[in-house]
């Protein structure tokens, strides 16, 4: 019968890598070049990342009049969703009084820029994690986590919905445009968050 | 001998870095997925008769790789003050919002300056109603963000990098965007919205020299909070 610490030991060991083989460290390879690895392998500098995504977004503002937003699109996916299944989405007030666009005729996911985005940023991500060969499926470990995924994302959706926008919409290109309500999410969404970490603290981790 | 803590250390637990096989390259399947990007971009040209989708497209490929190079998190940036003291995504986030001012009003003020209408210049604003509805649904927005592991943008990002949560917090989040298009007859009485109620600070302060006055006063504000907060916590830790 094993002793508890001989357990707490044998938990503690971790598998030794086996010797790579595969591959040949003599020959010169692409994912070696530094321009390469400092573009496409190592991690950019936050700052870097945010010059960067505000400077897409100016380019979006400039070229189409409308800036980055995400989740007026993942209401348009669910009244879709809603239309394939016998809905009609198409009565709702909200598309009425709010977003009149979505009953323009001839309105579809590819003509959404907001779904372009969002679709553009999953393969996007992708493509730069398999740039870097950092590609990995991440599975869900536990109970917790699945909870904490139903919960946050019916809360994050229907609190997105009530401020005109998210984290994208209202705070990364709500604020910079000078609307008023940017100042007011963002105070907002801090002390949703502050909040937020001590329920993660107590119940999901 | 003890040896003196870091921020550092702190926030990745201190233990012999697991030795790792190096991952087979990925490249080839890269560049398959970028020649489908390519092919993605020409069919939405034709589908969508200008080559603004494509332009679209492109930007929201962007988007992505640099949200996953930098593994940028909004979430984090709003998180990370209260749970770990740690405030440098904050402070990006601020110098991001800073760049986007620029831009933007830069853009704003061109429209501006060609009618001399500041009118048509609010057009060019992601200009949205504010009121009580803005502060409880950022607040639970935040709070489910924090929750789900991601934001939006955090949850789209992490859905490319193979995150299973995420793709189990996408179709709630959808339903909850749903339900919340759904009710807006009861949030819009509760809350009194205003459809067409946002207030454009250039407009209601009479002009864009005080309003980015304003607006650049306030995200430096921001900043050097940020900075102090994260200097006094690294200074707690040690």
């Amino acid at each position: 019968m094993p002793l508890a610490s001989e357990e707490a030991v044998a938990h503690d060991v971790r598998p030794i890598a086996a010797p790579d083989i595969a591959n040949d460290n003599d020959r010169a390879r692409w994912r070696d070049h530094e321009t390469y690895k400092a573009l496409f392998v190592n991690p950019w500098t936050y700052m870097t990342g945010a010059v960067v995504l505000a400077l897409l977004n100016i380019a979006l503002v400039a070229a189409t009049g409308k800036g980055w937003g995400v989740t007026t699109s993942l209401a348009y996916w669910g009244a879709w969703i809603w239309q394939a299944v016998g809905g009609d989405p198409h009565q709702w007030a909200y598309f009425a009084e709010v977003k009149p666009a979505f009953n323009a005729p001839g309105f579809n996911l590819l003509k959404d820029a907001g779904s372009l985005t969002n679709l553009g940023m999953v393969v996007g991500a992708l493509l730069a994690a398999l740039a870097a060969s950092q590609f990995r499926v991440k599975r869900i470990k536990s109970r917790r986590q699945v909870a904490a995924a139903v919960l946050g994302g019916l809360v994050m959706g229907l609190g997105a919905r009530m401020a005109f926008g998210c984290n994208i919409g209202d705070l990364f290109t709500g604020l910079p445009s000078m609307s008023l309500h940017g100042w007011v999410f963002m105070v907002s969404i801090f002390l949703g968050a502050a909040a937020g970490s001590k329920l993660l603290v107590k119940y999901f981790i | 001998m003890t040896t003196l803590a870091t921020p550092q250390s702190i926030r990745r637990p201190l233990r012999a870095p697991a030795v790792r096989k190096e991952r087979a390259s990925q490249l080839p399947w890269a560049l398959v997925l970028l020649a489908l990007v390519v092919a993605a971009g020409f069919y939405l040209v034709r589908a969508g008769g200008s080559p603004k989708f494509a332009f679209i497209w492109a930007i929201g490929i962007a988007l992505g790789l640099t949200l996953q190079r930098a593994r940028f998190c909004f979430t984090a940036s709003m998180r990370d003050p209260v749970l770990t003291g740690s405030t440098s995504l904050t402070k990006a986030v601020v110098v991001g919002l800073a760049v986007g001012t620029v831009g933007f009003s830069a853009i704003q003020l061109a429209a501006y300056l060609k009618t001399g209408q500041l009118a048509d210049a609010m057009k060019l604003a992601g200009l949205e109603p504010v009121g009580m509805h803005t502060v409880v649904g950022g607040f639970l927005f935040g709070l489910g963000a924090v929750i789900a592991g991601g934001c939006a943008s955090g949850t789209l990002m992490r859905m490319g990098e193979g995150f299973l949560q995420q793709w189990l917090v996408i179709p709630f989040f959808i339903l909850g965007s749903a339900i919340g298009a759904v009710t807006w007859p009861i949030w819009k009485a509760a809350f009194h919205v205003q459809p067409k109620g946002g207030v454009y600070v250039p407009m209601a302060l009479g002009g864009f020299a005080p309003a980015l006055v304003l607006q650049f006063g306030l995200l430096l504000a921001v900043y050097l909070l940020a900075d102090w907060w994260g200097r006094r916590s690294a200074r707690r830790a040690r």
